[in-house]
């Protein structure tokens, strides 16, 4: 699942300066999982915006609310045309993906980000959320026992641990468990420890062809389909 | 400002539905009665609207807070905690506190067809009330010389006051209810020759069954229900210094605790099963075993001879065989077990049947009870009802009632020649046992009974046995009521992330994830907290009842609404809890107002406050805000928690524009700080006092 951090009231208040008619836009999505952007945090910041409105004294905002079930498909913002007709800005408490999709679907609305978009990641416990993969794209798990040295490893090395390892932590923090300190752990349990003997080589990660595409069809010549 | 957005910009006020179940101990009363409902009502202290919800479901609720059998607590699912809710001593409370007696019923008559009533039982006056209510003109027609069958003659005094029964009938002819005593009717057609469109026939059951053993004529030897009549209309039987019961039911207990009453020293009763058969009410026998009362059990008298004026009274020794009919074990004689033993009197109190004159012309069934249709209580005869003991053999009062509410609404569908409309019940049923991890994390609260005389006092005379509750032991033991049925559900299954928020934060282990990956919110164990309401991201959950879903946001908009009105901005709004003790006892202070400037919204549980309402509060302008809770008092589990975190969250919003954060407080009982009064007015100065320097700032910058 993709998680968030809902930005800064003063940076939202920031951005929607100019624009008086707002649109607060959640996704029911991975935003309502990571709390960053359901219908209850759009509620809540609406709830917020108003107070901060009503308090500064010079308010000339007025909100609206709204959330659709996932922004990052087009079907599901079929419902936005008429939530936008007296708006004058979106709000989306999207993740990036959303706020794009929402931008390339109404092209003269500004979409503008309520929310940081951080990792990909699981919830560890109400309220509490931990990064797990980088989406590399190449993906190592099959050798590390599951646990995925990039994201988990301070320094994303891919033949740990480092000379920093202490007490099974890591140097850069001592509440973060070494990744591999935790994967050796784990190669042990599963008698595996031959996969720690090996030596990785280095990947470049500045290779990687952005923006990339997932193609899972093949094209068919035009015609062929209708025999 | 837009009062209609004020809190819930959202989904929660537009269903009005209400998905509520009805709790166990509602579907075991034979009247149906909204127990959950007044027994909450009374945790709040509101003991005048308990009062009104009881007499929506009862006619005669003082006579029922004395002695209804209490089918209710025997299916309280609170027993699967602990004990059952003491649900008749809070109807009880209820009806004392809440000014009963001073409630007058009018009734207008709107129609002309005249409805005879024979008998006078619970059954025979609730048709009286409710045919009265409707609009018809009825007359009671009673063989005694007073009203209330074995209300007046079976029921010992010390059970049941003679002027509670004496009110409601005066109720009743203050209706207009036309009364005729000493009538014993003995045929029916002489009542509509009369002009009577219509007749509901309760004679109760007052014929007793006999041992029929050898002996049985002999002076000396007396049926209970006969005894218990000429105790009640004030003759006193003399009975002896030793007096036999042979009897194992209410009667049997009732016929000895007023034989002690009546000053007889030595008062056995011989039951042939054991114990656990025993149909009496194990209060009822644990009571008159602290009046000295003797059982044997296992015992049956099978011959009575009469020497010098004393009974010499053979009787036989029982083992339990093979269970008979009912279910129980059949008591057999055990073989020259014989033995015998004297005493002055013998009371036969093994049951009674009803006794109908033939003249009626009503078909007799089983038992000698009147045959009739159970859902319209309709006799072989037209225009002739009958309900109560005389169709279902000796029952209980309630089911008298319920009997005689019935009689009056099919009495009416028979005069308008309307078919019988069949009685709709719209809300599903609450099933299913507490599960073991549901039980474990409910805390467990000892059920407080009201006091009772005790037992060398009350074997005096016919006082009352069992006194009322006290203000705090009434409130503390509804607050201990499950609320069953009332909780949450997920209203939209399409709004679900499945963030599986509700399963992390519910304290009683309640959400259920299925193995078709979907949260359920068994009814059947949710404990109506409502913190999973507040948490839920997705909006999903909702309580289960329309008013519980909008009370904080309406309680709030009404006080927004009459501060806007009144232009005197409360300078602190505070979210107080009604249950228990903030709602009435000791800190109520805190919500009556009493505090200048402090305006309390008030709640149903702290944790069904969410952020949302703390921010519209300051939104009205409110210089602080507080939230008021019952802490390590509250009956539900971890309420202060998550109290604690919405408040933090908020005061992140609070310091992000500039509003200082302890502005917001969380009071709290059995904390630290003893009095939260004390914490409150200290709250207020430091109010007043950041009122102060910011008028003193913007001054400054002016
Ligand atoms: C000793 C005793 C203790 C009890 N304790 C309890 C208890 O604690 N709780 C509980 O719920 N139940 C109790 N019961 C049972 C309860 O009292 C009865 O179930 C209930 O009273 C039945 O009501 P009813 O209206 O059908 O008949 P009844 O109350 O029996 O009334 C019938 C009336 O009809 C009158 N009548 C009979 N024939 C005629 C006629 N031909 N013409 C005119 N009038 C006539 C009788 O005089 C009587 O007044 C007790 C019963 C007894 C005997
Ligand atoms: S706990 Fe309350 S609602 Fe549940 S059965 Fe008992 S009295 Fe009824
Ligand atoms: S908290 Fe709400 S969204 Fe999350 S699983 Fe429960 S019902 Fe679904
Ligand atoms: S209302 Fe309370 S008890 Fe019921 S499911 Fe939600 S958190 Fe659990």
């Amino acid at each position: 699942m993709i998680v968030a951090e809902q930005k800064s009231l003063e940076e939202i208040r920031r951005m929607i300066a100019p624009y008086p008619r707002v649109l607060i836009l959640g996704c029911g999505t991975c935003m309502t999982v990571c709390n960053a952007g359901g219908e209850s945090e759009v509620s809540f910041l609406h709830n917020s915006l108003r107070l901060a409105e009503v308090r500064s004294g010079d308010g000339i905002h007025t909100f609206t609310e709204h959330t659709v079930k996932r922004q990052c498909d087009p079907e599901f913002l079929e419902t936005l045309s008429e939530k936008t007709i007296d708006v004058d800005v979106i709000l989306s408490l999207g993740c990036g993906i959303g706020v794009q999709a929402i931008a390339e679907y109404l092209g003269d609305i500004p979409v503008l980000p309520g929310v940081n978009t951080s990792f990909m990641g699981m919830t560890k416990e109400s309220g509490v959320w931990d990064e797990r993969c980088a989406a590399c794209g190449e993906c190592r798990l099959e050798d590390t026992g599951g646990i995925c040295p990039i994201t988990r490893c301070t320094k994303g090395i891919l033949n740990g641990p480092c000379a920093g390892s202490k007490n099974g932590k890591c140097e850069a923090n001592k509440d973060v468990d070494c990744a591999w300190i935790l994967i050796y752990k784990r190669l042990e349990r599963l008698q595996q420890l031959d996969k720690m003997r090996r030596y990785y080589s280095p990947r470049n990660f500045r290779a990687i062809p952005r923006p990339r595409r997932i193609l899972s069809k093949v094209e068919i010549a035009t015609g062929e389909s209708d025999g | 400002m837009n009062l209609t957005n004020t809190s819930h910009p959202g989904i929660h006020q537009e269903d009005a539905s209400d998905h509520s179940l009805i709790p166990p101990c509602q579907n075991a009363c034979p009247l149906h009665m909204d127990i959950r409902e007044y027994v909450s009502l009374v945790s709040q202290g509101r003991i005048m609207e308990a009062l009104q919800v009881i007499r929506m479901g009862n006619p005669f609720p003082s006579i029922c807070a004395y002695v209804c059998t209490h089918p209710c607590e025997e299916s309280c699912r609170r027993a699967q905690v602990d004990k059952p809710i003491a649900i008749r001593s809070l109807k009880r409370f209820a009806v004392e506190f809440g000014g009963d007696r001073m409630i007058r019923t009018e009734a207008e008559t709107k129609y002309s067809d005249k409805v005879a009533i024979v008998g006078s039982g619970p059954a025979g006056l609730a048709c009286a009330y409710y045919v009265k209510k409707i609009g018809y003109p009825v007359t009671i027609l009673e063989a005694h010389s007073d009203l209330g069958g074995m209300l007046r003659v079976g029921i010992p005094q010390y059970r049941l006051p003679r002027e509670v029964l004496d009110t409601e009938i005066q109720r009743l002819t203050h209706m207009g209810v036309e009364i005729r005593t000493n009538t014993r009717v003995v045929s029916l057609d002489l009542l509509f020759e009369l002009g009577y469109k219509a007749i509901f026939i309760t004679i109760g059951a007052h014929q007793s069954l006999r041992l029929g053993i050898e002996g049985e004529e002999s002076p000396g030897v007396i049926d209970g229900a006969t005894f218990l009549r000429e105790v009640n209309l004030g003759i006193k039987p003399s009975l002896g210094r030793r007096v036999m019961v042979a009897g194992g039911g209410n009667v049997a207990i009732d016929a000895a605790r007023t034989a002690v009453r009546l000053g007889v020293k030595h008062v056995s009763i011989f039951y042939r099963r054991t114990r656990s058969e025993m149909p009496a009410d194990p209060q009822e026998l644990e009571q008159a075993l602290e009046e000295g009362v003797k059982i044997k059990y296992l015992s049956t008298p099978v011959r009575i001879d009469r020497e010098n004026d004393r009974l010499k009274m053979t009787c036989v020794r029982m083992e339990l065989g093979e269970p008979d009919e009912s279910g129980r074990r059949r008591p057999v004689p055990i073989k020259g077990s014989e033995f015998t033993k004297e005493f002055d009197s013998l009371i036969v109190a093994i049951g009674q049947a009803p006794q109908t004159p033939s003249d009626f012309g009503v078909r007799i069934g089983r038992g000698s009870t009147i045959q009739v249709d159970p859902s319209t209580l309709t006799t072989n005869r037209t225009g002739v009802f009958a309900g109560g003991d005389a169709v279902t053999g000796p029952a209980t009062v309630t089911e008298a009632l319920a009997a005689g509410r019935l009689a009056a609404s099919r009495i009416d569908d028979y005069l308008q020649h309307r078919y019988p409309l069949p009685v709709k019940e719209t809300n599903e049923k609450l099933s299913g046992e507490l599960l073991p991890k549901t039980i474990e994390m409910i805390r467990k609260i000892e059920r407080s009974e009201p006091l009772s005389l005790v037992g060398e006092t009350r074997v005096k005379d016919f006082e009352t046995v069992e006194q009322v509750y006290g203000w705090e032991a009434a409130i503390n033991e509804a607050r201990r009521c499950l609320r069953c049925g009332v909780g949450v559900e997920i209203l939209f299954q399409d709004k679900c992330a499945t963030c599986l928020t509700c399963l992390r934060v519910c304290p009683y282990h309640v959400p259920r994830l299925d193995n078709t990956g979907n949260i359920n919110i068994p009814a059947d164990q949710c404990q109506a907290c409502g913190i999973c309401v507040a948490e839920c991201p997705a909006k999903a959950i909702v309580l289960r009842k329309p008013f519980d879903r909008r009370q904080v946001s309406e309680e709030l908009t009404h006080t927004i609404k009459l501060a806007t009105e009144s232009k005197n901005k409360p300078p602190i709004i505070g979210f107080c809890c009604q249950y228990g003790l903030f709602g009435t006892g000791t800190l109520s202070r805190l919500w009556r107002g009493a505090k200048a400037g402090v305006t309390i919204v008030p709640v149903l549980c702290v944790a069904k406050v969410e952020a949302n309402h703390l921010l519209s509060a300051f939104e009205t302008g409110a210089e602080g805000v507080f939230i008021a809770g019952c802490g390590e008092q509250c009956a539900r589990e971890n309420t202060t928690y998550w109290v604690k975190q919405r408040v933090e969250k908020v005061r992140k919003v609070l310091r992000s524009i500039g509003i200082e954060p302890e502005r917001l407080q969380v009071f709290t009982l059995g904390t630290a700080v003893a009095d939260p009064t004390e914490e409150l007015d200290r709250f207020i100065e430091q109010i007043s006092a950041l009122r102060l320097s910011s008028v003193i700032k913007e001054e400054a910058i002016s």
